[in-house]
């Protein structure tokens, strides 16, 4: 079989599980929408193995394929394929979603057991990785912007999951509608390159655009800047991040799934997938680079401070997302594909962490009610650990070779772009403390009253009533709540399963890619980026290792410092903060973002909306164009109606009268 | 033999009908008074059809009597109706349609 | 068949007077069921790729005046005759399913409707247009007159006076076609035999400075039917009183009339005056749509927020077609198609909420979703499909139609594009607003029904077919839409050359 069948059965596989799921509902157990669920996505995680083989079976020049199903809307003048292409870089993201996802299915398996919504939660999720499948084999811009708003859909079903909660429904929409805005962004970005191009197809575009475009003319960046738009938004890049960590009010697995290891990261693809016109784009590129850098410090600043676990691990998703986006921009691609990967792996694995020991608690996020869980929760606490070890980039971790790479390709490149290199390895300094404080924070200390019961009995602590973890209020205990009874690691074989696998994965999966040993990613994705100039910068080996023996030591470091304020002293930040009051408060409101999009944007459209309802359509259109027609009609109508009297004999009057006239005329037009 | 004998005789039918109609406010009688226009009106029509020779006069005064009936019908059946609702018998008083 | 097609509603309509009270409602069902039989069946005899009427029907009706009863079909209104035939057996279905009095009358009027509707659509004779169009208000006057709703509680007007209101407003417009049309005939005539046969009349062309002030007088029909911004005023108040069956169908494809005329007769036969008025309309269209946006996000009561989001699709409609480029228009003629069957299903859907909440508040809704998957299920499903989400039919109808403001007037694409953002949230909130958050007490969460499902399934499945492939569409109406886009800009083809960007060397690229 060709890799392009294959990769429509990647495809049709978990579209059949949520549709099967979703229909079945009623008349199957919650076990069968797990096993199919996780079935679906396991099968496809397979069919995008064979498709690796097949197309490395092929030489390297080759690897490219197009396949389309149908017209999908053409007429004379635009025509749009439901089309996919393959290639490396296609079948790299679809072995690492549909990994990722079955590992973070299995490990739902577990999670979601005793929720009402179960099927509802597995058709979503398989829904997902559908959609999440479709945006990274599109073969054309059209199909592309299907992907990334059904996406961004599942995302928003998936966040308001507990839908009967105001904070997760109110957070639901405010995903949807800023994806909305990114959408518009990929929209305009597809108009004017058809425009310019005559077409919207992957390979057409990407042949042409060198050939039509100079580079850095306006039009291209213009289309690079509107594709920023939509990866901005998609992977909750600086300004259009707010949503992502409002995002936490869904269940556990499904920021794992969507808001660490696969969504978020589609604007990182989609740079890597444009790159031929971001190399036409010099500026526009450079721009994305800096919104990523400034994403990667002002996000990692935040999560030195954030008390909500969840959020906290959120924030450190933007900032590491800020790295991958400043590589694919700044030409370090398969490093920056290679940092999706990795962090895929950790990133997903410390939410499990996460969501099993939020479960221990009873829902309770708040870092500030939590410690001691190390001794309480073994299995979590290690995986914990090996999952904060790679994203704090320690030696020989995953992250560690990842991370270096993208930043010895900055210096490689040099010039202007030592910026990255430097605040890069600030940023590393930023993320090993705020990831160690966690960690510190949560698994060391005494134990909580909740890890002490924990110990004591072998069962998690339950809250007397459910609650919500954002607002505390109590919540009737319907469906659309997560259930009674809460499931964490230690207790379920397939959450176990699903999260030692990423441990190892966090821990070694960085050893594919060694400079100077084995760079399987870089041989892998070549093909890809080979028309870009910006792909024969290639950082020498020494550089490579003298840039992660920098990145060792800074790991180790911020380790360090994090063990003396969190551990050593633990007194130190509460003196800190309120040394640094005004600047603790400005991070702790995430530097003030919702609040100025809500007095920017959200009032405004609110205000103009009440006018619009109650001065403009009651005075000009109820009054002035509706009332005025109405009152002329009325007016002639009340000077016709005095005729209308009623009485016989005046109407036959009329008619006498009229009569007569009519013969009077005549006679005279006779005479 | 002149025609002007009979038109004068229709005219003053179709007064006197018309008058009838304007002035009198009982149902009944304004009735009868329309089918004294209609009358007047096949008077003529007859009265001209001798004139000009052919019967396409004598044809229309045919039709207009059929109508007369049909009316008259009609316009008993609504007198008969308003009389069973013990609705006063006079046009004026009968005023719904005021507008 | 065109004839059967035409008058079988009608025909049902009659005989069902003189049927017992209790099966009238399924012999309307029946009678609208069996005109979507032929409706089906000609959309399957439907020469694909070809531009010209088929099926015609021409015999002279009145012959001193040239009015030929003129029927035909083509790409431009084959798609909304199906979607007539759709509604009508939904919207009668739904009725069927309810108690209510005087249901002879009632199912009558809807017929009756139903074949004003159909007419309008189908003829090809600008006098024969213009009957119908007049004629498809007369029964809904009585049903919304006398089977509405009175606000008086509300502060509002009563049914008959909303009615009123609205009738007054689109007879106004109608009238003024009326003398267009005449006005129409006899000034291409130049003196010759009168004919309204639209055919013949574009054939003979209308002199510039007449198409001028007719292009007003047929465009201020069209635009209150939609209704465009400005001539709205009488939709809020009369999308309140109307019985929710009845405004399944008036919502889902009266408004399209409007929309169709344009392309039917405007473009055609006043090409000159279209591409003069270009710019008005499609100021007009943008304020429908940034208005209706933005009136729909802080509506409360559930109608209005639906009919507002109205506004604001028609207004999409209309830039599509009055981008006068090929695609635009193609984009605008499967977006009337979608938006019918949305905004039907959205009011099916409204019915029902309003049956188990007992307000139409959307302050006072809220947790339907409970005990109501499957119907949470359908209700997400129109609502994505309202909004345009990518990967829905809408999506592709609006995409067409932005592409082809795009590439003709590229700031009014930027500007009506926000309004999608508006879209996402109205719809959204509309969802969650009914079906999530806290359900308040008093508030029923009930499954959908099976009577109500049969209704409302085939809508959504519809709407999930054409998301699949709007090319069903696409590829019937393109070579009529050239037709009509061509005659108004003078180009052969589907591309009109624009001066803006670099178009011109498109055409050596490609």
């Amino acid at each position: 079989m060709s890799a392009t069948s294959w990769a429509w059965l990647v495809l049709l596989f978990p579209l059949l599980g949520s549709i099967t799921i979703a229909l079945g509902f009623r008349r199957t157990s919650w076990r069968f929408a797990g096993i199919v669920g996780t079935g679906a996505i396991a099968l496809a995680f397979v069919c995008g193995i064979a498709a690796l083989i097949t197309l490395l079976g092929e030489s390297p020049d080759a690897r490219h394929h197009t396949s389309a199903l149908w017209e999908y809307a053409s007429v004379a003048s635009l025509q749009i394929k439901l089309g996919i292409y393959v290639d490396p870089l296609s079948v790299f993201m679809i072995l690492v979603v549909s990994g990722v996802s079955t590992l973070i299915h299995l490990y739902s398996f577990g999670y979601m057991q005793s929720d009402e919504g179960y099927h509802r939660f597995f058709s979503y999720l398989n829904f997902f990785v559908f959609s999440m499948l479709l945006l990274v084999l599109a073969g054309n811009f059209v199909l592309l912007i299907v992907g990334w708003a059904f996406v961004g859909f599942a995302s928003y079903a998936l966040i308001s999951f507990w839908y009967r909660r105001t904070t997760a429904t109110r957070a639901g929409i405010k995903a949807f509608v800023i994806n909305v805005v990114g959408d518009i962004g990929l929209v305009l970005a597809a108009f004017l390159i058809f425009q310019q191009l005559g077409t919207f197809e992957y390979t057409e575009v990407f042949a042409k655009a060198p050939q039509v475009f100079h580079t850095n003319e306006w039009t291209v960046t213009a289309i690079c800047l509107l594709l920023l738009v939509g990866a901005f938004a998609k992977s909750a890049q600086l300004p259009l991040h707010t949503w992502l960590p409002d995002a936490m009010e869904g269940p556990t697995p499904v920021s794992s799934l969507i808001h660490a290891a696969t969504m978020v990261t589609a604007g990182v693809y989609l740079i890597a997938r444009t790159h031929v016109l971001f190399v036409l784009a010099p500026t526009a590129a450079d721009i994305a680079a800096f919104g990523g850098l400034a994403t990667l410090l002002v996000a990692a600043t935040i999560a030195l401070v954030m008390t909500d676990l969840k959020r906290a691990i959120a924030y450190s998703t933007m900032s590491q997302i800020g790295y991958m986006i400043v590589g694919v921009s700044i030409g370090a691609y398969s490093a920056g594909l290679f940092h999706l990967m990795t962090h895929a792996f950790f990133k997903a694995l410390l939410f499990m962490a996460a969501g099993s020991i939020i479960a221990a608690m009873a829902n309770e996020q708040n870092i500030d009610k939590m410690s001691g869980f190390g001794k309480a929760m073994r299995f979590t606490s290690v995986t914990m650990l090996c999952g904060g070890l790679a994203l704090a980039a320690f030696p020989f971790t995953a992250g560690f070779f990842s991370k270096d790479e993208i930043l010895a390709y900055a210096s490689a490149r040099g010039g202007m772009y030592l910026i990255f290199t430097i605040l890069g390895y600030f940023g590393a300094l930023l993320t090993a403390i705020y990831t160690f404080r966690l960690i510190f924070r949560v698994l060391g200390g005494k134990p909580c009253a909740e890890a002490q019961e924990l110990i004591d009995t072998g069962h998690g602590a339950h809250a007397e009533a459910p609650f919500n973890p954002a607002t505390g209020e109590t919540e009737d205990t319907d469906i659309g709540f997560p259930g009674a009874v809460h499931h964490f690691a230690e207790g379920s074989p397939p959450m176990k399963v699903a999260m030692g696998i990423l441990a190892f994965l966090a821990l070694f999966a960085g050893f594919i890619q060694v400079p100077g040993v084995d760079e399987t990613i870089t041989h892998f994705l070549d093909p890809v980026f080979a028309d870009s100039p910006l792909a024969a910068i290639h950082p020498t080996t020494s550089a490579s290792w003298f840039g992660l023996l920098i990145g060792g030591l800074i790991s180790v470091a911020g380790v360090g410092i994090a063990y003396l304020l969190y551990v050593a002293r633990p007194d130190t930040p509460r003196r800190l903060q309120e040394r640094f009051a005004a600047v603790h408060t400005f991070l702790y409101n995430k530097w003030y973002f919702d609040e100025a999009i809500d007095i920017l944007v959200v009032r405004p459209a609110l205000a103009v909306g009440r006018f619009a309802d109650n001065v403009f359509e009651r005075i000009v259109i109820d009054g002035a164009i509706t009332g005025g027609t109405e009152e002329t009609v009325g007016r002639a109508g009340v000077i016709v109606r005095t005729f209308q009297n009623g009485i016989v004999r005046t109407y036959g009057l009329f008619l006498v009268f009229g009569a007569v006239g009519l013969a009077l005329y005549f006679l005279i037009q006779q005479s | 033999m002149n025609i002007d004998w009979y038109i004068v005789l229709s005219a003053l039918l179709f007064t006197i009908g018309a008058i009838g109609i304007l002035v009198r406010r009982s149902p009944m009688v304004i009735l009868l008074c329309l089918e004294l226009m209609l009358n007047a009106g096949n008077l003529a029509l007859v009265a001209f059809s001798r004139e000009v020779g052919n019967g396409q006069g004598q044809v229309f005064a045919l039709v207009v009597m059929v109508i007369a009936a049909c009316e008259v019908v009609v316009g008993l059946g609504l007198i008969v109706a308003i009389f069973r609702r013990r609705l006063p018998l006079d046009v004026d008083d009968l005023r719904e349609l005021r507008g | 068949m065109i004839n059967a097609l035409l008058w079988v509603p009608l025909a049902f309509g009659v005989v069902g007077l003189f049927l017992p009270r209790r099966a009238v409602g399924w012999w309307a069902t029946a009678g609208a069921a069996v005109t979507l039989a032929i409706g089906v069946i000609m959309a399957f005899g439907f020469e694909n790729g070809a531009a010209g009427l088929q099926d015609t029907v021409d015999t002279t009706w009145i012959s001193g005046l040239g009015v030929n009863y003129s029927l035909g079909i083509d790409g431009l209104n084959l798609f909304l005759v199906l979607l007539t035939a759709v509604l009508w057996t939904g919207g009668i279905a739904f009725a069927a399913f309810r108690e209510r009095d005087r249901p002879r009358l009632f199912f009558f009027l809807m017929l009756a409707a139903e074949t004003g509707t159909l007419g309008s659509f189908l003829s090809q004779d600008l006098l024969l247009f213009v009957l119908f169009f007049d004629l498809m208000l007369v029964p809904f006057y009585f049903l919304f007159g006398a089977w509405g709703i009175d606000r008086t509680a509300e502060g509002g007007p009563t049914a008959a006076r909303a009615t009123l209101k609205m009738m007054i407003y689109t007879l106004i417009g109608s009238l003024l076609m009326l003398v267009g049309a005449i006005a129409t005939a006899i000034v291409s005539a130049h003196g010759g035999h009168l004919t309204f046969s639209i055919e013949a009349i574009q054939h003979q062309g209308v002199p510039v400075g007449s198409q001028r002030w007719i292009f007003w007088f047929f465009a201020a029909a069209f635009l209150v039917k939609m209704p465009a911004f400005l001539v709205h005023g009488w939709m809020p108040d009369t999308y309140r009183a109307a019985p929710l069956s009845t405004l399944v169908v008036f919502s889902g494809v009266l408004a399209k009339v409007g929309a169709y005329g344009f392309l039917r007769i405007v473009l055609p036969l006043f090409p000159q005056a279209t591409t003069q008025f270009q710019t008005v309309i499609l100021l007009l269209a943008l304020g429908s749509i940034l208005y209706g946006s933005v009136m729909a996000f802080t509506q409360t009561n559930l109608r209005l927020i639906a009919g507002y989001s109205s506004v604001a699709q028609l207004g999409f409609i209309t830039i599509g077609i009055f981008a006068l480029r090929a695609d635009g228009s193609d984009g605008a003629v499967l977006q009337m198609v979608n938006h019918g069957l949305v905004v039907a299903a959205i009011f099916i859907i409204i019915g029902i909420l309003v049956e188990r909440s007992g307000t139409e508040d959307l302050r006072s809704m809220g947790g339907m979703a409970m005990r109501a998957p499957v119907f949470a299920a359908l209700f997400l499903i129109v609502a994505l499909a309202t909004l345009a989400m990518p990967g829905s039919a809408n999506f592709v109808g609006e995409f067409y139609i932005l592409n082809g403001l795009f590439e003709s007037k590229i700031v009014f694409a930027f500007i009506a594009i926000s309004a999608v953002a508006m879209s996402a949230y109205y719809a959204l909130r509309l969802y969650i607003g009914t079906m999530h958050n806290r359900r308040p007490d008093g508030i029923l969460s009930r499954e959908i029904g099976l009577r109500d499902g049969i209704v409302l399934a085939p809508l959504v499945l519809c709407i999930l077919g054409l998301a699949l492939y709007p090319q069903l569409i696409l590829h019937r109406a393109d070579p009529s839409v050239q037709q009509s886009v061509s005659a108004a800009t003078g180009s052969e083809g589907g591309t009109v050359v624009t001066t803006e960007g670099k178009a011109p060397e498109l055409q050596v690229i490609r």
